[in-house]
């Protein structure tokens, strides 16, 4: 399987490579989509590792994002220098994300889901009640993010910031899932009793992913409050939440090419979908409705069809038109094939542990179920 | 004290709202472990059609309302069948299929409708009650709930499909062996939490105006309500309907209302915490 | 009658019943033992159309009822209710057919499931079943978790039934002795095969199913908690 990864190198080489270049050709519209999407890419990473390594459900992710885009403001406004603000953005995120996770994190799956939508909601509403976080008003005139002097304003600058952000978010994600952390947590996925068994501080590991997740997703809220230079608390909706999950979801959780593919993807449609929603002729909120059918369309399709997501569906539909059957070896991201179970097993593995597929041989109820009822 | 009763009972009305979604969650959770999400969506749904029988179709009050509050219930049905209608689908996937089907509900919900709140008079005028100027609107939710939810009770104690819906609650197996199709019982139990969420969507609109996303507010409180009984006590839910509204009325009278939303989620996440103690230890 | 040809049944990789046959006549008390982990749980359920079996077929003419194991009631509601939803397929929701059989069962008519002894459980799960009317009736491990008294008394009752109501019984039993005595033919399953068959007189000959099921030599009777006599050998076999 070397000449696998060595395609897959190139592959991801390639793609890196013309990815950086883009700035150069795209429109500033455009410049603002790129950017954007490079920002969720690096929250949905995140969310695909808490969701689909620590099998937490997280409907509230957008949270994060927000505390990171809050420090940066409210640090920055107040007088701390921006490169610091950046700094303290993820830090804070992880914390928080740290300190809620202790009581949180002991909830059963559909009940956690909740908590986090509760929590995000909670915090929306505190910062909407307090003066110094700007209110229900929000900041505005958000200095730029600078060092020594030297200030970032250019949109393609923006665009390559959010780039290097993605490269490095992406090279951290894919070392962690290769350390022996990163075994451990899929050790953990697969089934939390025997990690337990086998010596693993279940808990702390998933308290452990649930910070960094809220950290990456607190670093890129961070850039995005220097980028777009106001917000308030309507810019972190619940539905922006929704939006990460999809992103996270669609192309197989604990991917991390998944889940950069999701953000690009996603970001690409609902910017045809903008186009489309703003011709001349169509209503006001044509935009809002499309973006809000696209995003639960294919939310449910997922999640009907394709649970573990569009990635392993799409190689082994690859292994099966290239002739190879069963294990495909098909192209992999850099890191993804190495050392562990296929990627289609993994995928599938990873969303039947969420417990969002069900195990892969499941039939009716054993008669253990029978007995256990 | 004219100001508490006040609080007291527009607290009282808008809990019997959130007891009847509540309910909604406990029929369907307690039948096929799923946590319908989009039941605020058929709150809103419901208060929607109704709305549109008055106006557009002219139709007299209480035909309106049955109209919407019959609309939430084959919605629940379509929502049903999509989350759990699959084979071998997960709860937890269906919890997120009920996710994305509340936000593809916007689409629809701001084609048809639009995207600003649509409210209606039902029971117009108010009365007076120990000083306090209350809204009959009041009268009518809590009446209305208070018979819906008695007919639940008696829908599932003394009905023989009501028997059998309880029957695929408390041991799934057993219903099979006897022949129940448990998942056809689970569709029915989201029709059932349609027409409560429909029912409680027709009885608020005219209290507080609904716009296509006000099901999140309405899901949280819901459910927070719901989990006063583990999702699974209609009782319970009436109970934490109620002393959630009441909660939320005293606050926002008596200290802010933009506070009301912290205090009953802060109330629902430190119920559940408190619920699930004890299940893991800190290593 | 009830037939079954050549069942397989997996669950995933596992395949719990490797080609399966038997038959129950109309009238016919036949029993099934066999060790834990041999397959009757799956053979029962697929016979009474629980499971899908992945070969095979299940050919059943008459109405079918099925006691499962652990008796499985719902503990949520009272013995009235469980009887009534017995007739789930059927028209006829009165339980007072039952109770003349079980009258035992009438004074706890609105006590809730849960609240009975096993024994009053398993009577329940007995009189839910009868209450489809049933041809035919498969009952799985009656005597499991029972004391011996309790059991021995359902077995009479089930015995007396059959003969009134002329019902196809399929008894899956641990407890091989009671088996043995109950039932007019035996099939033993191990691994998921039938290995032996026969009527019970013919099978106490045999060397090997004795020291298996029955205690070595016979003298040693089935222990009231549902493991077969002898049930170390049957174990170190399984």
């Amino acid at each position: 399987m070397r000449s696998a990864t060595a395609v897959a190198w190139a592959g991801g080489i390639v793609a890196a490579a013309v990815t950086l270049l883009l700035p150069l050709w795209l429109s500033p519209a455009n410049l603002t989509v790129y950017t954007l999407a490079g920002l969720y890419a690096v929250t949905a990473i995140g969310l695909s590792l808490l969701m689909g390594y620590a099998g937490q459900a997280s409907l509230g992710q957008a949270v994060f994002f927000a505390i990171g885009a809050y420090t940066v403001a409210a640090a920055s406004l107040h007088g701390v220098p921006t490169a610091l603000a950046l700094v303290a953005a993820p830090l804070l995120a992880a914390a928080v994300a740290a300190l809620v996770g202790i009581p949180i994190l002991r909830l059963r799956g559909h009940y956690l889901a909740f908590a986090t939508l509760a929590f995000q909601l909670i915090v929306l509403s505190v910062i909407s009640n307090t003066a110094f976080l700007g209110g229900g008003i929000g900041f505005a005139a958000i200095p730029s993010l600078g060092v020594n002097g030297a200030v970032l304003t250019s949109a393609r600058g923006f665009a390559w910031l959010s780039w290097a952000v993605t490269a490095v978010a992406m090279v951290l994600a894919l070392n962690l899932i290769r350390s022996r952390p990163g075994r451990a947590l899929r050790a953990l996925a697969t089934s939390e009793a025997a990690a337990e068994s086998a010596g693993i501080a279940v808990v702390r590991y998933k308290l452990a992913v649930f910070a960094l997740s809220a950290g990456f997703a607190g670093f890129a809220g961070g850039i995005y409050a220097f980028f777009i230079g106001y917000l308030s608390p309507d810019s972190f909706p619940v539905e922006l939440s929704i939006e990460f999950v999809v992103m996270a979801v669609i192309f197989g959780l604990g991917s991390v090419w998944g889940a950069l593919l999701g953000a690009a993807g996603i970001s690409v449609l609902v910017q045809v979908l903008n186009q489309v929603g703003t011709a001349p002729g169509m209503p006001e909120y044509m935009p809002t409705l499309l973006n809000y059918a696209a995003y639960g369309v294919t939310l449910v399709l997922i999640m009907v069809f394709l649970p573990g997501g569009l990635l392993p569906a799409l190689r082994s539909l690859w292994a099966r038109v290239a002739g190879r059957r069963g294990d495909p070896g098909g192209p992999v991201g850099p890191g993804q094939g190495a050392g562990g179970p296929s990627a289609v097993a993994l995928g599938t593995a990873l969303a039947s542990a969420l417990r969002l597929s069900p195990a892969k041989d499941a039939g009716e109820p054993t008669p253990e179920h029978a007995r256990r009822q | 004290m004219s100001a508490l009763v006040d609080y007291l009972i527009s607290g009282l009305a808008i809990g019997c709202g959130y007891a009847l979604l509540a309910s909604g969650f406990v029929a369907i959770f307690r039948v096929t472990e799923v946590i319908n999400f989009a039941q605020g969506t058929l709150a809103v749904l419901g208060g929607f059609v109704a709305s549109s029988a008055l106006t557009s179709a002219g139709l007299p009050h209480g035909l309106a309302e049955a109209l919407g509050v019959l609309a939430a219930g084959g919605a629940g049905l379509l929502f049903g069948w999509i989350a759990i209608g699959r084979k071998g689908t997960p709860p937890l996937a269906s919890l997120v299929i009920t996710l994305g089907l509340a936000v593809a509900a916007y689409a629809a919900e701001i084609a048809i409708w639009g995207d600003q709140p649509i409210s209606y008079t039902a029971l117009p005028g108010d009365f007076v009650l120990a000083g306090a100027h209350l809204l009959r609107q009041y009268l009518l939710v809590i009446g209305a709930s208070l018979v819906a939810l008695l007919g639940l009770g008696v829908f599932f104690t003394r009905t023989y499909a009501g028997k059998g819906m309880t029957a695929c609650a408390s041991n799934k197996f057993a219903a099979r062996v006897v022949g129940i199709n448990v998942r056809r019982v689970g569709l029915y139990a989201f029709g059932l939490g349609g027409l409560l969420g429909g029912l409680a969507g027709v009885l608020l609109i005219p209290i507080e105006p609904l716009s296509f996303n006000s099901d999140i507010g309405l899901a949280v409180s819901g459910f927070a309500a719901a989990i006063f009984g583990g999702l699974r006590s209609f009782e319970m839910a009436l109970v934490g309907g109620v002393v959630l509204g009441v909660a939320e009325a005293l606050i926002a009278g008596y200290w802010q209302a933009s506070y009301q939303t912290v205090v009953a989620l802060g109330l629902m996440l430190l119920l559940m915490i408190w619920q699930a103690r004890g299940r893991m230890e800190l290593a | 009658m009830l037939k079954a040809t050549d069942l397989v049944v997996r669950w995933g990789a596992v395949t719990a019943l490797d080609g399966v046959s038997l038959s129950v006549a109309d009238g016919e008390m036949v029993a099934l033992v066999g060790p834990n982990g041999a397959g009757k749980s799956s053979l029962v359920q697929a016979l009474a159309g629980l499971v899908r079996p992945a070969g095979g077929t299940v050919t059943v003419e008459g109405r079918l009822a099925y006691v499962p194991e652990g008796r499985q009631l719902f503990y949520d509601l009272p013995v009235e209710d469980n009887l009534a939803l017995g007739a789930w397929r059927g028209r006829n929701r009165e339980p007072k057919r039952v109770y003349e059989v079980l009258p035992e069962l009438a004074p706890l008519a609105k006590k809730k499931a849960g609240a009975l002894s096993g024994g009053q459980q398993q009577m329940v799960a007995v009189g839910r079943a009868l209450m489809a009317d049933p041809e035919i009736l498969l009952i799985d491990e009656l005597s499991l978790g029972l004391a011996p008294i309790i059991a021995t008394g359902l077995a009479n009752q089930l015995k007396v039934l059959h003969e009134t109501r002329d019902l196809a019984v399929l008894l899956i039993e641990q407890n091989a002795e009671m088996a043995f005595d109950l039932c007019s033919r035996v099939y033993v399953l191990e691994n998921g095969r039938i290995v032996t068959s026969g009527s019970p007189a013919e099978l106490r000959r045999s060397e090997t199913v004795r020291r298996a099921y029955l205690g070595a030599g016979g003298a040693f009777q089935g222990t009231g908690d549902g493991t077969a006599g002898g049930g170390a050998a049957a174990s170190d076999r399984a």
